[in-house]
């Protein structure tokens, strides 16, 4: 089993009550597996997603990574987990417009403290899995959105994570675009036995995915 | 990982453009603006410091208990050096020295060298390095004398001149004496300056002055023991100071002087020769400040304070646009440290971008502010381990704390709220706290700027009392006679219808370009009492020449045969005498077997002295046994330039072979105010400079305001507010900031200013006005700054910025 919640309860203190934004949530999930987390506004999908992908906190429960319990890690070694078994991929990329494509996917290389060789030859065997070798030298404000997941999707991926998580990954996508990112992601789900969670409202990207998890009011239903 | 930090640092450095830019200038301007003061304050620090007994070396003084109060002097009677050594145990060498300038000549030419009469132990006392010769004993005998570098130079045109015989005019008469010692050029940093060091039992008032006690006229500094502190000593000299002043203190006890509280009624004292250029009598005690190089120290702390708040407040402003950078790079593995590094370095690159730059521009501004800020100091006074180490220090914990503390903010972020562009800081006290410093530094700066401006214009503006714009004075620096050098020009002059009188004295008015200031006091007793009087030999015509005002009987006049019996004195002079009601009546008998001398005249009191100090009593001889030392002349005020060069080339005609050195009396004056001149120097480019930095930083948080408000501003305006009330709430806030640091800053200036001008015995008020003036300035500077940024703000189409979410 790659990850397991339990009983996971998370709120904020609105006027003396508690609103809860995650409500008993139970989620087990098995390496290569491809889920789709769905739900209307503010059901609690994006925070779901970030407490799995140890950005957020919780307030309640039990939360198993690698058996590992993340609850009671600290914040250095919860970083260590996640930079070493996680990739995260966003609906409006965050690639750091200062850096270049080759720049953007060496950067979570630095942080796990690769030696310059092997990034050098992990950066070119990226690029050229996503044949954006012509694009390494671009700025990202110079690629069309696209291609900006693209170089996203392939940053996530680079430091060969276990998981990845997807928060609409083509929210800001158009269709043709949403579908070659999401052929990419079954592709490296099924080939390379990489799991994935992503967010999403679209009902054909949800069929993408082994399994949906659907969320209202911070409930699984 | 590291280059990948440089690389990211540069090109967000690139990005922000303006930032950086403004960044970087502000801080260079400060470093190397800090840095040419520092270098002025560690010059100033250092005076005296080359001395190798530095530690036990002292200058005597004397705490006088007079009817007035207490009263210091420096001087001393020739006897008083040798009795000292032998009678009180302690002292391991003293010595006498006497600054005069002295005429001295080797083959046909003459030279007015400033010279040093000195004992042999002087040089065992000072390390003043030695070219050739003896270092310890460069004055071989009492036929010998030392000089240095450039005086050898001037003399022989070489700087080997020992063995070679010059002649010193001593007196009337011409001495010859042997080089044997050739000196260094004396260091910049030393208190004392001279040329040329001639034996003091050479200087021509020695033999009469052997076995007077009560006629002072040179200080003595002495080298103590090794072992013997110096309130042991001083505890020590109580019986000699008894012994040897007696009179003195009989006459002080009898006029009404209260005794200090040992019960002495002058105490011998020992001022630490490195204390020396810090010292100051003018209160009647010993008062050592080193207030001057500490306000330039201050200046440069607080140029760096105001460059390093904007660099703190700009960084975490700027922060805000990187927020997506951060959370991003939390997402992927940084943790805090690595941030903070990252931050860190990024500011630490701006910053030795700055240090470099500023090191350039110190390099280049260094001839123009010697000049403009009057000072000797060079970069070189800054090479010591110390100092190098302590700047090197002090350079990293401005960086670590200027560029740590946006860094510690940001490196805290939350992931996520990062990520969203959340920023979380949301009080603004930091910023508000150092924007009002910068402006309550800015607001002090302001005010010493216009008080001491305003100080300067009074005493430049002063009515003396005596005629400066139409008067040149020229030091009789020749050979010759000098009252016959003042008839010679009398005559030379007499054709010329501009040249209205020429007189002569032995003191000058203001600081001449000779450079030497001085003062005679006579004290005698009048009517059972000692009375102090400033003495001045005048040739005739000298009111005349200088516009003086004569209230009552006459002055001298070549008439009255008997005038080298008469005196004129001022009323300073007729209140000391306590003789308001018939003044002419006056006779005074200096000693009491002597003829008596008349008062014939009284003349309005003028500003005789530094225009700092109030007017003492005067009284002016005219007495052809006393030399003459300056000749005055007075011109009419059209064809002045046509004057002077007349005068000089009648002086030329007079005296070929000593140099002209005529100045107006103006100029005179301006050079007795030569350290407040450099002080407002100061100060004004520190204000201006401080302003500057002050709106940079000012600027840049109406930008970052502005840009955090800007939705706020749309709503504001698609609700119906207007483009002047929006204004008005943007920069309401800024002068609110301004508006505190002036109730903060303007008591702190008001006390340091008031302190500081109770220095000056003719002062310009301290009207509230310096404030305001100071307090609107500041409020004008912060409108313009702020104001151009939030118009454009308030007046921009809310569509756009609602548009932005």
């Amino acid at each position: 089993m790659l990850l397991q919640l339990k009983n996971i309860f998370k709120w904020v203190q609105q006027g003396g009550q508690r609103v809860f934004l995650l409500k008993d949530i139970n989620l087990e999930v098995e390496e290569g597996e491809f889920i789709s987390i769905m739900g209307p506004s503010g059901s609690g999908k994006s925070t779901l997603l970030n407490v799995i992908g140890m950005l957020d906190t919780f307030d309640e429960g039990e939360y198993d990574f690698l058996s590992e319990s993340v609850h009671t890690l600290k914040e250095k070694y919860r970083s260590n987990l996640y930079k070493e078994y996680i990739g995260f991929v966003f609906q409006s990329y965050h690639l750091l417009d200062d850096l270049t494509v080759e720049e953007n996917l060496e950067m979570p290389l630095l942080y796990k403290k690769i030696k310059s060789s092997e990034r050098k030859a992990l950066v070119a065997d990226m690029l050229d899995r996503f044949n954006i070798v012509g694009k390494k030298d671009l700025f990202p404000t110079q690629l069309s959105g696209g291609q900006q997941q693209l170089v996203g999707v392939a940053r996530a991926l680079i430091g060969k994570p276990k998981l990845i998580l997807a928060d609409e990954p083509t929210g800001n996508l158009n269709s043709q675009q949403s579908e070659e990112i999401m052929a990419l992601f079954k592709k490296l789900n099924e080939e390379d036995g990489v799991t994935i969670i992503q967010v999403t409202h679209s009902e054909k990207n949800a069929e993408y995915g082994s399994r949906i998890i659907n969320l209202l009011d911070g409930r699984k239903i | 990982m590291f280059k990948n930090y440089i690389k990211v640092a540069w090109r967000n450095l690139l990005k922000n453009k303006v930032f950086t830019a403004a960044n970087i200038v502000g801080l260079t301007l400060a470093f190397a603006i800090a840095l040419l003061l520092t270098m002025t304050a560690l010059f100033e620090l250092s005076y005296d410091q080359f001395h190798e007994n530095k530690g036990s070396i002292f200058q005597v003084y004397y705490s006088n208990q007079t009817p007035k109060g207490s009263d210091i002097s420096t001087t001393n009677p020739v006897p008083f050096a040798p009795a000292l050594k032998e009678e009180v145990p302690g002292v391991k060498n003293i010595a006498r020295a006497l600054s005069e300038n002295a005429l001295v000549s080797y083959g046909d030419n003459d030279f007015n060298l400033d010279a040093e009469f000195v004992d042999a132990d002087y040089f065992s006392i000072f390390s003043f390095p030695t070219a050739m010769g003896d270092s310890n004993k460069p004055m071989q005998d009492q036929n010998s004398v030392a000089i240095t570098e450039e005086a050898a130079k001037k003399l022989f045109g070489t700087t080997d001149g020992i063995g070679k015989i010059v002649r010193v005019l001593i007196g009337k008469e011409e001495k010859p004496f042997t080089v044997s010692g050739i000196l260094k050029s004396i260091p910049d940093n030393s208190s004392v300056s001279f040329d040329i060091a001639i034996p003091f039992d050479s200087h021509s008032e020695y033999k009469e002055s052997i076995d007077v006690w009560d006629a002072r006229n040179h200080p003595v500094y002495l080298q103590l023991e090794d072992g013997v502190t110096k309130s042991q000593f001083e505890k020590s000299t109580v019986e000699f100071t008894l012994l040897h002043n007696e009179g003195q203190m009989q006459n002080m006890k009898r006029d009404g002087a209260q005794p200090d509280i040992n019960g002495n009624y002058a105490q011998l004292g020992l001022l630490p020769y490195t204390d020396k250029r810090f010292a100051n009598f003018n209160s009647g005690v010993l008062n050592v400040k080193r207030t001057f190089p500490f306000m330039i120290l201050g200046i440069a702390f607080l140029v760096i304070f105001i460059a390093c708040a904007n660099f703190v407040n700009m960084n975490i402003a700027l922060g805000e646009k990187r927020l997506k950078e951060i959370g991003m790079r939390k997402t992927l593995g940084a943790v805090k440290g690595q941030l903070f590094g990252q931050f860190w370095l990024e500011s630490l690159m701006v910053f030795l971008i700055a240090i470099a730059l500023a090191l350039v521009l110190a390099n280049l501004l260094i001839d123009p502010y010697k000049t403009l800020f009057n000072t000797d100091a060079t970069f070189a006074n800054l090479l010591t381990p110390i100092i190098l180490g302590s700047f090197i220090i002090g350079i990293l914990l401005v960086t670590l704390i200027t560029g740590g503390y946006p860094a510690l903010l940001l490196s805290k972020l939350n992931t996520l709220n990062a990520l969203k562009g959340k920023w979380e800081l949301g009080k603004n006290g930091v910023r508000n706290a150092l924007i009002v410093v910068q402006f309550v530094i800015a607001i002090v700066l302001i005010t010493s700027t216009l008080v001491f401006q305003g100080q300067i214009q009074f005493m430049r503006n002063k009515n003396l009392g005596f005629n400066k714009e139409q008067v040149v004075s020229i030091p009789l620096n020749g050979k010759k006679d000098s009252y016959r050098v003042i008839e010679l020009l009398r005559n030379e002059l007499q054709g010329n219808g501009n040249i209205l009188a020429v007189s002569g004295s032995d003191n000058n008015l203001g600081r001449g370009k000779d450079g030497s200031l001085s003062n005679s006091i006579l004290g005698f007793e009048y009517k059972g009492r000692i009375v102090h009087s400033n003495v001045l030999t005048v040739d005739y015509d000298y009111a005349k020449t200088l516009d003086l005002q004569l209230l009552e009987g006459r002055m001298f006049s070549k008439e009255y045969s008997a005038d080298s019996l008469s005196m004129v004195i001022n009323e300073a002079m007729v209140r000391e005498l306590n003789e308001e009601n018939n003044p002419l009546s006056t006779r005074v008998y200096f000693d009491e077997d002597s003829v008596a001398y008349n008062v014939i005249g009284v003349l309005k009191d003028y500003n005789h002295q530094d225009i700092s100090k109030s007017i003492e009593p005067l009284t002016f001889f005219l007495d052809r046994d006393y030399e003459l030392y300056y000749a005055y002349v007075k011109v009419a005020p059209i064809d002045m330039a046509k004057s002077f060069d007349a005068i000089k080339s009648a002086w030329q005609k007079v005296e070929p072979n000593a140099e002209f050195l005529g100045s107006f009396l103006d100029e005179n004056i301006d050079r007795t105010f030569r350290r407040e001149k450099t002080m407002a120097t100061i100060i004004t480019s520190g204000s201006i400079l401080g302003i500057v930095l002050s709106c940079i930083g000012l600027f840049a948080m109406s930008l970052l305001v502005v840009a955090q408000r800007t939705k706020e501003i749309g709503v504001r305006k698609v609700i119906g507010a207007s483009t002047s009330s929006i204004t008005i709430l943007l920069t309401k806030d800024f002068l609110k900031l301004v508006g505190i640091a002036f109730i903060i800053g303007t008591p702190i200036a008001w006390y340091a200013l008031d302190k500081w001008l109770e220095e000056y015995a003719f002062r310009v008020p301290l009207s509230i006005w310096f404030f305001i003036g100071a307090g609107l300035l500041a409020t004008l500077i912060a409108l313009v700054t702020v104001g151009s940024r939030t118009m454009k703000a308030a007046a921009a189409n809310p569509v756009k910025s609602l548009r932005t979410d």
